[in-house]
């Protein structure tokens, strides 16, 4: 069985945390970054297929993020997932690339659903 | 309306007071321009003030000038009144911070006019300076809404994933459930009350004045 791995971006070690046990416990294998310019070195060196990515981050932002992923890694599907829902706007991020979009606090159900309807997805299109 | 008349001839302030006072005006009155200036410092000072051009103690001007510089916690409506020789001397007064002026002898029916747009002009004022203090309200209880949907989520989480691992028989199931449900409910506020400054930025997004829009959405969010 191919291993899923799952990337998450928020720049809250808690939120990072929650996520991460969230994920690992639906048998996921995850890991966490704190920016988007770390997420964007990971992505180089090993590319993800499944993001989750805070959008209020330090530096670059998360729609930056997803726009530059998106762009160099088109077949990655990304979730945004915000405090700050004013802020930025649903058709900003969908136009940036995001899949899915939100808003904290979220029900891990609907995140693990994410997950589970974008690995499909992916297995999906490998097939094709 | 309160308003100030400053005129160190009685009988032009006697036949300015019987006219405004007629109007519904509530008055004040200085007979020169130190009286006027006491006048516009006290808490309760009138928003509206009539002062002569030529006066003993401070000019007309020169009142508007230094009201002009100091930092005043409300509007102020500055008319002058000019006599036939200093008409010249109208772009000084409005350049000194008049905001119009009345030439003596004045006609009784611009007068009240010119009260009644200074009158307008104050009442826009004091709606802007509410809605951008309702503003910066709105935009602080975005940013606390953002702040408290950090932890809110961890909590959040937490219950939920305690939630899972545990039978729906467990003593703690019902205890996690309230914890979680009631999480949620805070959840929603914060939501709501991010909706109401969403508001705010799509005017500005939209360019288009929707005022109206953020009254109506506070008013709902003070039900």
């Amino acid at each position: 069985m191919t291993e899923k791995k799952i990337l998450v971006v928020d720049d809250e070690k808690q939120i990072r945390d929650i996520f991460e046990k969230a994920f690992s416990g639906a048998g996921y294998t995850v890991q966490t970054v704190e920016s988007a310019e770390e997420a964007l070195e990971i992505m180089k060196k090993t590319p993800f297929s499944v993001l989750f990515l805070d959008l209020n981050l330090p530096g670059m932002n998360g729609i930056e993020l997803c726009r530059q992923i998106s762009k160099n890694w088109p077949m990655a599907i990304s979730h945004a997932v915000t405090g700050y829902a004013s802020l930025f706007e649903i058709h900003d991020c969908r136009e940036a690339g995001f899949e899915d979009y939100f808003t904290k606090p979220v029900n891990l159900s609907d995140l693990l659903a994410a997950a589970e309807h974008a690995f499909k997805k992916l297995e999906r299109w490998k097939k094709r | 309306m309160k308003i100030l008349i400053a005129d160190d001839d009685f009988t032009v302030r006697t036949m300015l007071q019987a006219v405004l006072k007629k109007w519904g005006y509530e008055l004040v009155s200085a007979a020169d321009g130190h009286e006027a200036w006491d006048a516009l410092q006290q808490t309760d000072a009138p928003q509206l003030a009539i002062l002569d051009w030529m006066m003993p103690g401070m000019t007309g001007p020169e009142i508007c000038r230094k009201l002009r510089a100091q930092e005043r916690t409300g509007p102020l409506y500055l008319i002058l009144l000019t006599s036939k020789d200093e008409r010249e001397n109208i772009i000084e007064g409005l350049e000194a911070g008049a905001d119009d002026y009345v030439a003596k002898p004045y006609d009784i029916g611009e007068l009240k006019a010119r009260v009644q747009v200074g009158r307008r002009i104050l009442k826009l004022q004091h709606k802007l300076k509410k809605r951008e203090k309702l503003q910066g309200v709105l935009e602080m209880a975005g940013a606390v809404c953002h702040e408290i949907n950090q932890p809110l989520q961890v909590v959040s989480g937490w219950a939920e994933m305690l939630l899972m691992d545990i039978a729906e028989s467990d003593p703690n199931y019902a205890t996690f459930k309230n914890i979680k449900a009631n999480v949620d409910r805070i959840g929603e506020l914060t939501r709501k009350i991010m909706q109401i400054s969403k508001y705010k930025v799509r005017d500005y997004m939209g360019g288009k004045s929707k005022i109206i829009d953020i009254d109506k959405s506070t008013s709902k969010f003070e039900e």
